[in-house]
């Protein structure tokens, strides 16, 4: 089967070649290739190839685009962006509240936090007080305690002083007599005669003080 | 040896119709639409009150982004009744550059002329509107023609600087500067994809592995696109914002 290729540049029909569809250049777009064989047909190869100006707008194109557009446009201004809109100021709203309620209570709590402290230092100073009024008494009351205890201790003690002196002045006593007796019986038996018994205890007894203050 | 032919640019730009009157274009420009209304409709039926996620959560930032970093930047509060309109624009024009990098479709819809200047049309219509609305027809033409505090000397210069560049040149900057940046991008990528190809399948097997290089250029570009589209979404956005802005508040 034979085809027409039409060449065009710049509007202008460059060269019309016959080509069987055995030999087709592949490397040419589809639409560059007519299928008939008669001039007619190669004239409307030329309009067929004759592409869009690169600068002059295609109606076709001019027409859905600016179609898309308008409709986009008024439905952006009608339907989406309101719609959009109405949910963020709404978000924004809640989030400025929730904000202003997040500041109100931070505030609220830290006026509790100062009241908290205030009424802890009122407490501490009122405990402090009670502390040292607690601490005097018992002070007090320690060296009340300590002033009777050892005042007893004091009457025991010149008590058992007392028993001492007269436990140790009755041991005195009995170890003069029985010294006394031992040396009136020594003098008795190296003599022969009884000393005075009286002058034997006085001399003992001066013995043992002697004895006692070296 | 090697044969590399780049193809006339209407071959690069021409796109079948998938059915009568409706080409790729066409369903570049349906589809941005499609998404935006879906993005926002999806978003609309999450949960408000939640802190937003996923769609909700791009929705949201591209709103902000709008309010934010252009109407606040530029038209300050008074501004913000205009963002559905610049909302609009921008998630249009940046949903139709994005295609230039997407597998299968790989053409950003700007890349026609058809979209960038019926979209300056637009804005040209509307911050003209906007300045005789806000300062009546013969206030506004005033401000615009004779701007004050310059000698009156030179109105004679002034004047039709003025209106060219307000009334006539800026829905052409607008529109070229979009059209123009998005084709170039476009044209550097089918460029060095051809240039990657026609190496790789060289005769020479000596050229074969200096296919690398285009396609290393073919990535980084495909990656600076992605900036491109953003940027010049952006831009343009921003520039209505600005024209707006200066229509109905010239002391601005």
């Amino acid at each position: 089967m034979q085809h027409v290729v039409a060449t065009v540049s710049g509007g202008n029909l460059v060269s019309l070649r016959w080509v069987s569809s055995e030999t087709t250049d592949t490397t040419m777009p589809s639409e560059m290739m007519t299928t008939t064989a008669n001039p007619m047909a190669a004239s409307a190869a030329v309009a067929e190839t004759t592409g869009p100006n690169p600068i002059s707008p295609e109606m076709k194109e001019l027409q859905w685009g600016a179609g898309s557009f308008i409709v986009l446009f008024i439905l952006m201004r009608l339907v989406l962006f309101p719609r959009l809109k109405k949910g963020m100021d709404a978000r924004y709203a809640g989030i400025r509240s929730d904000h202003e309620d997040a500041d109100a209570a931070k505030s609220g709590a830290r006026a509790d936090v100062v009241a908290y402290e205030s009424a802890l230092n009122d407490v501490r100073a009122q405990a402090a007080t009670r502390i040292d009024a607690a601490r005097q008494t018992l002070d007090t009351e320690r060296q009340s305690q300590l002033a009777q205890v050892n005042a007893r201790i004091a009457a025991r003690r010149a008590e058992a002083d007392d028993r001492a002196s007269a436990v140790k002045a009755a041991g005195r006593g009995q170890i003069s007599d029985a010294v006394a007796a031992i040396a009136t019986r020594a003098g008795e038996i190296a003599s022969g005669r009884t000393p005075d018994a009286a002058v034997v205890k006085q001399a003992v007894v001066s013995a043992m003080e002697s004895a006692g203050a070296r | 040896m090697f044969a590399f032919e780049f193809p006339p640019i209407n071959e690069i730009l021409r796109w079948q119709d998938i059915f009568p009157g409706f080409n790729k274009i066409a369903l570049i420009a349906v589809a941005a639409t499609v998404i935006s209304v879906s993005l926002f409709l999806i978003a609309a039926r999450q949960d408000y009150r939640e802190a937003p996620t996923g769609t909700r959560n791009l929705a949201e930032i591209s709103v902000e982004f709008i309010e934010e970093n252009i109407i606040m930047q530029t038209m300050g509060r008074d501004g913000l009744g205009w963002t559905p309109f610049l909302l609009s624009l921008f998630l249009f024009i940046y949903l139709c550059n994005v295609p230039g990098i997407i597998p299968i479709l790989q053409m950003p819809a700007t890349a026609r002329m058809a979209i960038p200047i019926f979209l300056a049309i637009v804005v040209w219509f509307v911050y003209n509107v906007t300045g005789i609305k806000h300062q009546g027809f013969f206030g506004y033409f005033k401000s615009v023609l004779f701007p004050p505090g310059v000698p009156k000397a030179l109105y004679v210069l002034v004047t039709p600087i003025e209106f060219i560049s307000t009334i006539v040149v800026r829905p052409f900057s607008l529109a070229v500067r979009l059209f123009a940046n998005m084709l170039a991008g476009h044209l550097l990528l089918v460029i060095f994809a051809l240039l990657s190809e026609a190496l790789f399948e060289a005769r020479d097997k000596v050229l074969i592995p200096l296919g690398v290089l285009p396609f290393g250029m073919l990535i980084f570009l495909t990656g600076f696109e992605v900036l491109v589209g953003f940027l010049q979404a952006f831009i343009f956005t921003i520039l209505t914002a600005v024209y707006i802005a200066g229509a109905a508040h010239p002391e601005h």
